[in-house]
């Protein structure tokens, strides 16, 4: 994930580093007197004054322009566009990176990398370190049982990332049930029932056609009864266009009152990523989210958006068919790895 | 729908232009702007989209507009014709026998996608068959089945065998009195060695005439990718786009459609084995560019008309044409209406009606005109034969009785008597004209919403008894 970023942000990096020195150089040519005659051709209140400018020239600094930044920005608006970061969190990640830089004095000691660097990796982490909490901790705190739900469009991956964390809650101790909210889809059940069997769990589930809330409330029902920790819901995989089962979602949410709402997308999702995240989030809202296929080779720029739009943490990543499979989602590592040198 | 967005935001640019006999180089570089944003929204490639802007600016600027051509219609036309000549033909699927074999990343949609292109044959008069070589994903064999079984199609799998290449070579031959087989693949990515290698083997048992890569529309970037590299393993020949009746634009079919120089097949519109479309380029651009899409509308009619009529074998749509127009010929209109799919879609394939028109429509308001529909049924399901017949017999008494029967109030049942009227009136007007005359209404009514340059959508097909 993020490979694309990665390199692009190396050369947003350098750009920006290029732009200074020449500047610098500018800066040194040019003779102080110069400097008064452009007193009058540059009134722009936007700019550094004349006199901050100088004061610049005279202790041998430079000062970061917006037009220094406007090629580079564009490049960097590229690169976010072709890891998939949604337009809009695109733009708002330039903004922060524009108004960390514009008028930022770079002595020609400390090195305008260094500037760049701290600028996206704020941006950067601003939007995708959002709420985070322990996922692990939460479980052992919650009463038990602890309900789960997982919501998200169709073809993400919600049954086999259930049986993912089944697993991965079984090797820290915790038991699980799981459920069958998806009365709907041919072949759900028989799907779910195999993870099941695979990893000997209980399954609850209903006729196809069911209530999917009523399946959920059995799970509860059976965990209380026999001491399981976790519940864990499948739902149904739903486009947010249909309003139906959009409403269905807001029942089984009213009905069931979860613990824990998790989002299932796909880390190859592009732009509507933003957009369902949303929906979701607005019909049932969302505690966090998982995103599936990562071992996918996907550009990344989903999980930005995601965090970006719901204001809530991405938890896991699901890396592969396996049901060990699935890992943590650490934000500031992965700032760290994208920014670093 | 796919890239609506850039219908609507270019058709915002392109307004601008309105008036203005040449356009300056500013004009374009807004205009190019916008179809940038509105591509890259849609998850185009990036460099694809350079290219394509690239390519539309320097025309914009260079290509003198034809005589007495609004700069508006000229840059239309340039960016009708660059988008035709990306998105090419439509997959060209004969209708014979042949073997099929969908690929593409796990949840694209495959195995439902087989069973609406089993139906899709099957409307058209061929034997197809589903064969389901996914041995991996749990439930895939149930799926595939539950699916066909609604499609009313013919299925092959094997759920005790492991061995996906054995299913496929076994499913041809099981399934050998079919004459379209349809072979559903499990899902991969194409960094998964083994499971290239495996599709690689399943291609080389069945021998497929096309490879289809499906596709969610809501795929970003990476679709480049994968589809070169699907493209690599068993060589793909077009490409369906899936989940298009959410919000993604489906932009990654074209990055994909560029990247394995194939076309679109099919596109997927709902969960049930009837949302299939075929894809159309021209109705799609025009659609696209505001310009409706008049083929695609007529097809959807025909196609509903029939069923309806095959429903029940006393009522022939031609009929309306001739004698009085009940209630009963109403409600099956209704009927047919639905058929078609959401109204949303049909209205945006109605020239003049979609596009900008549309954008101007409260998002509700299809909401509410098919909620009214609903009404109207279920009023005509508590009415008698007579009242059906002869809508006129319907007075305070009756409206009373109908209103409490079918759950609803009496306003809305008198609405209903009135809609008929109005609708009654509308035919009495049609009833007059020749075919001549209706069809060179439908070409007036083409002419109109063509809005110019570019050249409509498609051709009329029959449009029925429309």
């Amino acid at each position: 994930m993020f490979d694309g970023l990665k390199d692009k942000l190396g050369s947003f990096r350098e750009d920006v580093e290029d732009t200074a020195e020449e500047k610098a150089a500018e800066a040194d040519a040019e003779a102080t007197p110069e400097a008064e005659a452009e007193t009058e051709s540059k009134s722009d209140e936007d700019r550094p004054g004349t006199v901050e400018r100088a004061k610049a020239f005279a202790t041998g600094k430079v000062i970061i322009e917006e037009e220094d930044l406007e090629d580079p920005l564009w490049e960097l608006e590229m690169a976010l566009l072709e890891s998939d970061v949604e337009m809009g969190v695109a733009e708002e990640i330039l903004d922060t990176v524009r108004a960390k830089l514009v008028g930022e004095t770079r002595s020609q000691i400390a090195s305008t990398g260094e500037l760049v660097e701290d600028a996206l990796h704020d941006a950067l982490l601003d939007v995708i370190s959002v709420g985070q909490f322990d996922f692990e901790e939460r479980i052992a705190e919650a009463e038990k049982p602890v309900t789960l739900i997982f919501t998200g469009v169709n073809g993400v991956g919600k049954t086999t990332t259930i049986a993912k964390l089944s697993e991965y809650l079984e090797e820290r101790g915790y038991s699980s049930v799981l459920a069958n909210g998806d009365t709907y889809r041919a072949g759900a059940n028989e799907q779910i029932r195999e993870h099941a069997e695979n990893l000997d769990r209980k399954l609850i589930s209903h006729e196809q056609g069911g209530d999917p809330a009523a399946v959920i409330y059995d799970a509860v029902e059976y965990a209380e009864a026999h001491d399981v920790d976790v519940v864990l819901g499948d739902t149904a995989g739903r486009l947010h266009t249909s309003n139906d089962l959009m409403a269905q979602l807001e029942k089984i949410d009213r009905v069931v009152d979860p613990d824990m709402t998790v989002f299932v997308d796909e880390a190859v999702a592009g732009q509507d990523a933003v957009e369902r995240a949303r929906k979701f989030d607005e019909a049932a809202e969302i505690d966090g989210a998982i995103l599936t296929k990562a071992d996918a080779d996907p550009k990344g720029g989903a999980a930005i958006s995601i965090a970006y739009v719901t204001g809530k943490p991405i938890l896991f990543l699901g890396t592969g068919q396996g049901y060990g499979d699935i890992e943590r989602f650490d934000p500031e590592a992965l700032v760290e790895d994208l920014v670093g040198e | 729908m796919v890239l609506d967005n850039l219908g609507s935001s270019l058709r915002g640019t392109l307004s601008k232009l309105q008036g203005k006999s040449r356009i300056d180089e500013e004009d374009v570089q807004e205009v190019v702007k916008e179809i940038q944003r509105s591509l890259l929204q849609a998850d185009v490639d990036v460099s694809l989209v350079m290219d394509l802007s690239d390519a539309i600016e320097t025309r914009a600027l260079e290509e003198e507009p034809p005589g007495g051509t609004s700069a508006r219609d000229h840059v239309l036309k340039i960016v009708y014709e660059e988008l035709v000549d990306l998105v090419g033909d439509s997959t060209e699927i004969p209708l014979e026998p042949q073997t099929i074999m969908l690929a593409g990343l796990q949840g694209s949609g495959k195995t439902t996608t087989a069973a609406k292109m089993a139906w899709w044959f099957s409307k058209k008069g061929l034997r197809p068959a589903v064969i389901q070589t996914d041995t991996f994903r749990p439930g895939a064999y149930d799926q595939a089945k539950q699916m066909c079984e609604r499609a009313e199609v013919e299925f092959y799998g094997d759920p005790d065998e492991d061995d996906p290449v054995k299913i496929a070579r076994d499913g041809l031959e099981a399934t050998s009195d079919a004459e379209v087989h349809i072979v559903d693949t499990a899902g991969r990515h194409a960094l998964e060695d083994d499971l290239v290698d495996e599709i690689e083997e399943i291609e080389s048992a069945v021998d497929p005439e096309l490879s289809l890569l499906v596709l969610d529309a809501a795929i970003g970037q990476g679709a480049k990718d994968q589809a070169s590299e699907f493209d690599d393993a068993v060589g793909i020949g077009g490409v369906v786009i899936t989940k298009l009746d959410g919000t993604a634009k489906g932009g990654g079919a074209l990055t994909a459609v560029n990247e394995t120089d194939s076309s679109i097949a099919f596109l997927g519109t709902g969960e049930t084995v009837q949302d299939v479309e075929r894809f159309e380029p021209n109705g799609f651009i025009s659609r696209l560019l505001g310009m409706g899409d008049l083929k695609q509308l007529s097809e959807r009619v025909e196609r509903a008309m029939q069923e309806t009529q095959e429903e029940d074998d006393d009522w022939d749509p031609e009929d309306i044409m001739k004698g009085s127009f009940t209630l009963k010929d109403m409600q099956k209109q209704m009927e047919a209406m639905n058929k078609m799919g959401p109204l949303d879609q049909v209205m945006d394939m109605i020239p003049g009606m979609g596009g900008g028109l549309m954008d101007q429509l409260p998002d509700d308001a299809m909401d509410v005109t098919q909620d009214r529909m609903r009404h109207f049924d279920v009023i005509m399901d508590s009415m008698t034969e007579e009242e059906l017949e002869n809508p006129r017999v319907v007075g305070q008494s009756r409206v009373e009785r109908i209103a409490r029967g079918s759950g609803t109030d009496e306003e809305t049942v008198r609405e209903l008597l009135e809609q008929h009227k109005m609708m009654e009136r509308t035919i009495k007007q049609f009833q007059g004209m020749g075919d001549g005359d209706m069809q060179r209404m439908m070409k007036k009514l083409q002419q109109q919403g063509g809005g110019g340059g570019g050249g409509g959508g498609g051709g009329l097909g029959g449009m029925g008894p429309f």
